[in-house]
């Protein structure tokens, strides 16, 4: 990968593809431009330094970045080092895209569209406990206690929310996100 | 309950990051150990992983870009050997000479440093693709040095970066606090005698950041200082102790 080369080009190329979704992700979690520019660029600096381990085969390069952008926005909103995340990072699983650019551009932004049509098909409850976790780094016990349901149910939503997600993703041919 | 009905019913948790550290590291090797729990997880982190999609793309300022290439210059430069030893000659302190006797450096207008820097920019993604395709390539010669701040600006940190062969050096500015109306940043270059030098003058950005282009090298200096001085073009000579420095080697 040209990128583990070590290639500005690469980087640039990255930045200039996902910066936008990057930025959003990060202010999404910390909703201060100063912090957020912060962590995309740690994020952006993490995948340039460990490029060399990143494996095709394992998933898709947006996927390992937004991950990076998401685990270091949280960090960063809990008032941590990222060497004190111990949690396990949302691993990429899926295979890399290699569409040309405009076909990229159009199955980016179907995939975006289902994904927003899924999360808002899902019942208020549901699709609160998958956000609090995602955006806003709570625990699932934190969520029971703000949300003053059992934390048996917080799991249920939980689950339920990803899998009725996965499901509908699934059907639409869209899990290749 | 079950210990594995337990940990099946967290599993959507695990992948949403929603475990406490111990939790999460149980469930880590219960889903090694656990065929039909990895499967969960698997099919369950596709989902959370297409969370981020909802997101409505927000177009980040334009300084992040240089940013984060300064930041990957950065980055390449630490695993590289290290620059030649400076002779050290440097106080803890700079020691500023009166100003009848200071010798003016060139001065930097900002326009012309952003300018000057995105041709740098391109200059290192261009020197990056020849490096890799010489046959015998000059090893990249970076030093970076630190500045800190004191008193009034405790809270601000600079990066310096030497980029000896360019004969330029960047500096990444963070946490500065705002200037009063018709002030500016000055940084000053200063020799092993205490003579200081402008280097560049500079506004940062409403977060207190700024990457500024010092077009000087910076051999035979032994500290980098910054001052706030009256603007646009800051001042011949120091009109304050420096609160934020650093040494030069």
């Amino acid at each position: 990968m040209v990128l583990a080369a070590g290639n500005q080009d690469a980087l640039l190329e990255l930045y200039d593809r996902y910066a936008g979704l990057s930025y959003a992700v990060a202010m999404r979690v910390l909703g201060d431009p100063g912090r957020a520019e912060d962590a995309v660029q740690e994020a952006f600096l993490k995948i340039w330094t460990n490029a060399a381990s990143f494996d095709s085969k394992k998933g898709s390069l947006r996927t390992w970045l937004i991950t990076a952008v998401r685990n270091r926005s949280i960090d960063f909103l809990r008032g941590r080092g990222a060497h004190e995340r111990e949690e396990l990072e949302l691993q990429p699983d899926l295979a890399e895209s290699h569409r040309s650019d405009p076909w990229r551009e159009v199955s980016l932004s179907l995939e975006r569209a289902a994904v927003r049509e899924a999360v808002g098909s899902l019942p208020a409850e549901q699709r609160q406990a998958v956000q609090l976790a995602y955006f806003g780094g709570y625990s699932q016990a934190e969520i029971a206690d703000m949300t003053k349901v059992p934390l048996s149910t917080v799991k249920g939503r939980m689950r339920l929310a990803l899998e009725k997600l996965s499901s509908y993703l699934q059907g639409r041919g869209l899990m290749d996100v | 309950m079950s210990d594995h009905e337990a940990m099946e019913g967290s599993v959507a948790a695990w992948v949403l990051g929603a475990l406490d550290a111990g939790e999460a590291e149980d469930m880590r090797v219960h889903v090694e150990g656990c065929a039909s729990c990895s499967q969960a997880a698997v099919r369950l982190r596709r989902a959370a992983v297409a969370l981020p999609l909802e997101v409505e793309e927000i177009s980040p300022p334009a300084r992040l870009r240089e940013r984060v290439l300064v930041a990957a210059a950065a980055a390449r430069s630490s695993t590289l050997p290290s620059a030649p030893a400076r002779k050290k000659t440097v106080a803890a302190t700079p020691r500023w000479k009166p100003v009848a006797t200071i010798e003016v450096g060139r001065f930097y207008a900002a326009a012309a440093a952003a300018t000057v820097l995105l041709a740098l920019l391109v200059g290192l993604v261009a020197g990056a693709l020849v490096g890799r395709n010489s046959v015998t390539p000059a090893p990249p010669q970076v030093a970076r040095f630190t500045l800190v701040g004191h008193g009034s600006l405790s809270g601000a940190r600079g990066t310096i970066i030497d980029l000896k062969n360019d004969g330029v050096t960047l500096v990444d500015f963070k946490g500065l606090p705002a200037l009063a109306k018709g002030k500016v940043y000055e940084v000053w270059l200063i020799t092993p005698g205490g003579r200081p030098e402008a280097a560049a003058v500079f506004v940062p950005d409403s977060n207190g950041a700024k990457v500024v282009l010092v077009s000087m090298p910076l051999s035979g200096f032994a500290q980098m200082a910054v001052t706030a001085e009256d603007g646009p073009d800051g001042a011949t000579a120091p009109t304050q102790p420096p609160q934020l420095y650093g040494a030069l080697a």
